[in-house]
């Protein structure tokens, strides 16, 4: 079988979720017997260097069955190119793979438009979508949070939309609704790591039968074992990832100076994280001009410190400085995999009370949850986390192994052989038989 | 000897002139007045008395126009049309030489486009002394425009500086369209004529503008003049005074040569015999184009239609190429693309992608116009298969807002009456309107939407039999940019003896609301609604007016069809 996998950028070239998850699943079906993986991944005007003159689709440093699909003239309001070269060369490239899967990651950079061509070219091919935000359904980069007060929303609507975005009229809203919908149409089967965007998706539209929910899984760092903690005390807490707004870093800031404001700093925080320039120019002010203030107090005043970026193989001695991971997220978190990370490492994740990680972390089992955007809550959480004795080793003792790459194939692999055109929905299978005309 | 003296001063003058010959000295105008000639050149008349000279008329041929010698003022048979007076050179200027008039008066714009445009912007203070006519005198040519004839508006800014708060319009708009390649190749004498025969002359430099800058010019400035009254009233009330048909005159002419430069390109073939061509005008809003092809597209039925888009916006015309290419690739759907190099207006870009159409329906759609039902096509197909021909000659469909609501269900007509004020008598005027049945109506709302004969329906969606759409001779292309074509197509046809219908095939239409108007759109909804009102308001009167018109042709056609329709399988019931 195979399978053609469809990547919002590649993980070595820009960091995030989505694509990590789709890499990840590329190696998995890599050393799968029976399978034959294809990566194609987007890049942008980020990367000049890589674009080569005159081509669409290239090679990427001379990978094996690994492509770079060299986006341009992207429409980011509806998601589409306007570059009929790139659709040419799209087709050519699903006519000289033919592949039997075509498993969607994301459409953005690509365009949702390709779904439809994609069933046009190739009628007979199960077309996968996995979910990782919810860029089909919110404006506000997918994340579902208003505009105006960052709260987070819950129902998409032309009005509602609209008011999120005054300059955009709400009948254009309710057409790219329609007009993503439509092309949603060509999908097969739709995953998602979490039950909860199982529900959100299910409300905007998309039929149960539809859409699964298949894990996001991952190589597992550790090699099998857990860190010990280094001091008796659990004091020490980390932050992983992205250091854009919707992280939330700016919470954990605020609850740190909370705490030190009620007169408690035993404890430190160590923030390892990068593209802080994609963050919000208020936001990175914030966060730049805290971390400048605290490096120029006394080191023995000093509670938080921040360590920079880091790969997958320095996770091993970044977890090794903390004793809990927070995930201050501000949106609906989708799974975060950085929660995986740290169970990885026996580290228990305190994470905001929504979405993926609520759905992940049992609180007060193996983890704790507090009231997302609320720094005052974290605060106590972390307050409680430094100095209830016994707690660290309980839920620490609690946590189960996070989703192998391993699982996550298998998962998908099900979905490849299920997500046929003869079990499908009958809804499909007209629209399938329109394709086929 | 008169002849002999007649002769050698020809040759005088034509040396004097540098014209070649006798033959190129000009003729008097053709409403050359002998008797007042001769009342208003008491030497001239001497000399005819004398035999010195054998008429006025042979004086002035001869040397009277060179002496730019008073003519008659012309009566009103003898305005308002060009005079191709004096094919010479340029010190040939020819102006009424009155006395002197003490009336103040300014010329404060003059625009000349090349089709033959002409607008004369300024004012004056003919309170005592009425204004009779202006002329505008070329090198070659003159016009003149009478008092009658041309807009007079409200000038605040005048009032201002004459002082004075009496209800009076003393800033004046001229415009006429001549149609000709007319030159104006030196600064043109502008000439005031009074009641009182005296004259104020000035030399006024012109402005030559694009033809389709100087019609936006003309309309806007129509949009924006203030009158005293209801300015639509008034404003329509001047288009009827002689400037409405003289801008028609130029729109069509900007038209014709826009619709000459049209270009078709094909994307795709058809792959059977088509039920049905959808034409669809883009209005600047490229995107529509791929929404509708990913929405009309790959829908039960839809195999058996194609799309004509035209576009009015040349700017658009690579994009648009590139977005066919695009959709070619993707819906592989056939797409003829109409590119025309100007606005050609509504009427007429929808008539020429009509040519294009290969099959005996047109369907004209707008780019707003999206399926609400996904099986729109297929049950398009079965109303043609299964209605009687008369229910589907033309016939329109129910449109809904994006919220759910109805839109409307077709459109009947209402006569506004107003007030305009003339010369202190207050003078009641209609005007004819568009109405639409069942604006914000729950969905199922059958008593708009169920298939009946109305009055007309909506250009955002009309489906037409191509031999008749040719019979009516498409839309009337006198509208400027587009406003009331629909309507006045559905009142050629009903008139034509074919009563519109509307039959339950639902379609989203979002209609734009957030584009900012401008004065030259309003200018030409000024114009579109004279224009509609003058050819229609009579038809009107005579049963169609208001939402239960009783036309006996309306009557008629509803309990003819009662009985078809509930039986056709078709029907949502």
């Amino acid at each position: 079988m195979k399978v053609l996998l469809i990547s919002l950028f590649h993980p070595e070239l820009v960091r995030g979720g989505a694509q990590q998850v789709a890499y990840e699943l590329f190696l998995g079906l890599r050393a799968h017997p029976g399978i034959e993986p294809y990566l194609l991944c987007s890049i942008d005007g980020s990367l000049p260097a890589l674009y080569k003159s005159g081509a669409r689709i290239t090679g990427f440093d001379g990978r094996e069955n690994e492509f770079l699909f060299l986006s341009r003239e992207y429409d980011y309001f509806w998601h589409r190119s306007s570059s009929a070269a790139l659709l040419e060369s799209f087709s050519e490239f699903l006519l000289l793979i033919k592949p039997d899967v075509v498993h969607f990651h994301h459409f953005l950079t690509y365009g949702v438009d390709l779904l439809t061509l994609t069933r046009r070219i190739l009628p007979e091919a199960r077309i996968i979508f996995t979910l990782h935000e919810f860029l089909a359904i919110c404006a506000a980069d997918g994340h579902m949070l208003r505009t105006a007060d960052k709260s987070l929303c819950t129902k998409a609507s032309p009005v509602r939309c609209h008011q999120c975005f005054p300059n955009t009229r709400p009948e254009e809203f309710f057409l790219k609704e329609m007009w993503i919908k439509r092309h949603f149409d060509a999908v097969d089967m739709f995953t998602t790591p979490s039950h909860f965007m199982i529900k959100h998706y299910t409300d905007w539209g998309i039929e149960p039968e539809r859409i699964r929910r298949v894990t996001n899984g991952q190589e597992n760092y550790s090699g099998g074992t857990v860190l010990p903690a280094a001091t008796k005390k659990r004091n020490r807490f980390g932050f992983f990832g992205q250091m854009v707004d919707i992280k939330g870093i700016h919470i954990i800031i605020r609850a740190v100076e909370y705490l030190r404001s009620q007169g408690f700093t035993d404890f430190v925080l160590e923030i390892n994280g990068a593209n802080l320039r994609y963050a919000s120019e208020a936001r990175r002010k914030e966060i730049e001009e805290y971390l400048e203030a605290e490096g120029q107090k006394p080191l023995g005043e000093q509670i938080v410190l921040f360590n920079g970026s880091y790969t997958s193989d320095q996770l091993r001695e970044r977890m090794s400085r903390v004793d809990w991971c927070i995930v201050p997220s501000v949106w609906w978190e989708i799974f975060a995999l950085v929660i995986s990370e740290a169970w990885m490492f026996g580290r228990p994740v305190i994470a905001s009370n929504v979405g993926g990680p609520a759905e992940r972390i049992r609180d007060d089992v193996d983890g704790l949850h507090f009231q997302v955007g609320d720094p005052v809550s974290l605060a106590h959480a972390m307050q409680r986390a430094c100095t209830e004795e016994g707690m660290w080793d309980r839920l620490r003792g609690n946590i189960r192994p996070p989703p192998s790459r391993e699982v996550m194939v298998e998962g998908f692999r099900e979905v490849y052989i299920h997500a046929s055109v003869d079990d499908h929905l009958g809804v499909s299978r007209q629209q399938r038989k329109s394709y086929l005309e | 000897m008169v002849d002999d003296a007649v002769s050698a001063l020809e040759q005088h003058f034509a040396q004097l002139t540098g014209a070649g010959s006798s033959q190129d000295v000009p003729s008097a105008p053709d409403w050359f007045d002998e008797a007042a000639y001769l009342r208003l050149n008491a030497d001239v008349a001497a000399a005819v008395a004398q035999g010195r000279m054998a008429s006025g008329y042979q004086h002035y041929r001869l040397r009277g126009w060179y002496e730019k010698r008073p003519l008659a003022i012309p009566s009103a048979e003898q305005m308002d049309r060009l005079v191709r007076l004096i094919p010479l050179g340029a010190e040939n200027d020819f102006v009424g030489a009155g006395q002197q008039a003490t009336t103040a008066c300014h010329v404060e714009a003059v625009q000349y486009s090349k089709a033959g445009g002409l607008t004369i912007i300024g004012w004056v203070n003919d309170t005592s002394n009425p204004l009779h006519s202006i002329r505008f005198v070329a090198t070659k040519w003159i016009y003149i425009f009478s008092a009658s004839g041309m807009s007079r508006i409200r000038r605040r800014d005048v009032e201002a500086a004459v002082g004075t708060s009496a209800s009076y319009s003393y800033g004046f708009f001229a415009f006429v369209f001549l149609e000709s390649d007319l030159e104006i190749t030196e600064t043109p004498t502008i000439v005031f004529e009074f009641a009182d025969g005296s004259v104020s002359e000035t030399k006024f430099a012109v402005n030559q503008v694009d033809d389709v800058e100087l019609r936006n010019l003309v309309i806007a400035y129509l949009a924006q003049s203030e009158f005293f009254g209801n300015h639509q009233l008034e404003g329509i009330r001047l288009l009827g005074g002689g400037i409405g048909k003289n801008i028609i005159a130029h729109n069509k002419n900007i038209t014709a040569k826009i619709l000459a430069g049209a270009c078709a390109q094909y994307f795709g073939a058809p792959k059977k015999p088509l039920r049905g061509s959808i034409v669809i005008c883009l209005y600047g809003r490229p995107e529509y184009f791929f929404l509708q092809h990913t929405l009309f597209s790959r829908r039960e039925g839809f195999s058996d239609y194609e799309l004509i888009y035209v576009s009015n916006s040349p700017e658009l015309a690579e994009r648009l190429m590139a977005e066919a290419r695009a959709a070619q690739i993707i819906y592989d759907v056939p797409v003829i693309l109409v590119l025309l190099p100007g606005n050609a207006g509504f009427g007429a870009a929808n008539n020429v992608a009509a040519t294009y159409a290969r099959s005996d329906r047109i369907m004209i759609v707008n780019p707003d116009v999206f399926p609400k039902d996904l099986d729109w096509a297929k049950r398009h197909t079965e109303a043609l298969d299964q209605l009687p021909a008369e229910q589907t000659r033309l016939f329109g469909v129910p449109l809904y807002y994006d919220d759910g609501t109805l839109m409307h269900g077709g459109m009947y007509f209402e006569l506004d009456t107003g007030i305009s004020m003339r010369h202190g008598e207050m003078v009641p005027q209609q005007l004819a309107r568009v109405e639409h049945y069942g604006k914000g109506a729950p969905v199922d709302a059958l008593q708009f939407i169920r298939s009946r004969p109305i009055p007309a329906v909506t250009g955002a969606f009309i489906s037409v039999e191509r031999a008749w759409f040719e019979t009516l001779g498409g839309f009337t292309e006198d509208f400027v940019f587009g406003h009331y074509e629909d309507a006045d197509l559905c009142l050629k046809s009903f008139c034509a003896g074919s009563v519109p219908w509307i039959h339950d095939i639902r379609l989203w239409h979002l209609e734009g609301k957030g584009s900012t108007r401008l004065p030259v759109h309003e200018g030409g909804s000024l114009v579109n609604r004279w224009i509609f009102t003058e050819r229609w308001i009579d038809v009107i009167k005579d049963g169609l007016e208001g939402p239960q018109p009783t036309h006996p042709l309306l009557q008629t056609s509803e309990s003819v069809a009662s009985d078809a329709t509930q039986q056709l399988e078709w029907s949502r019931s």
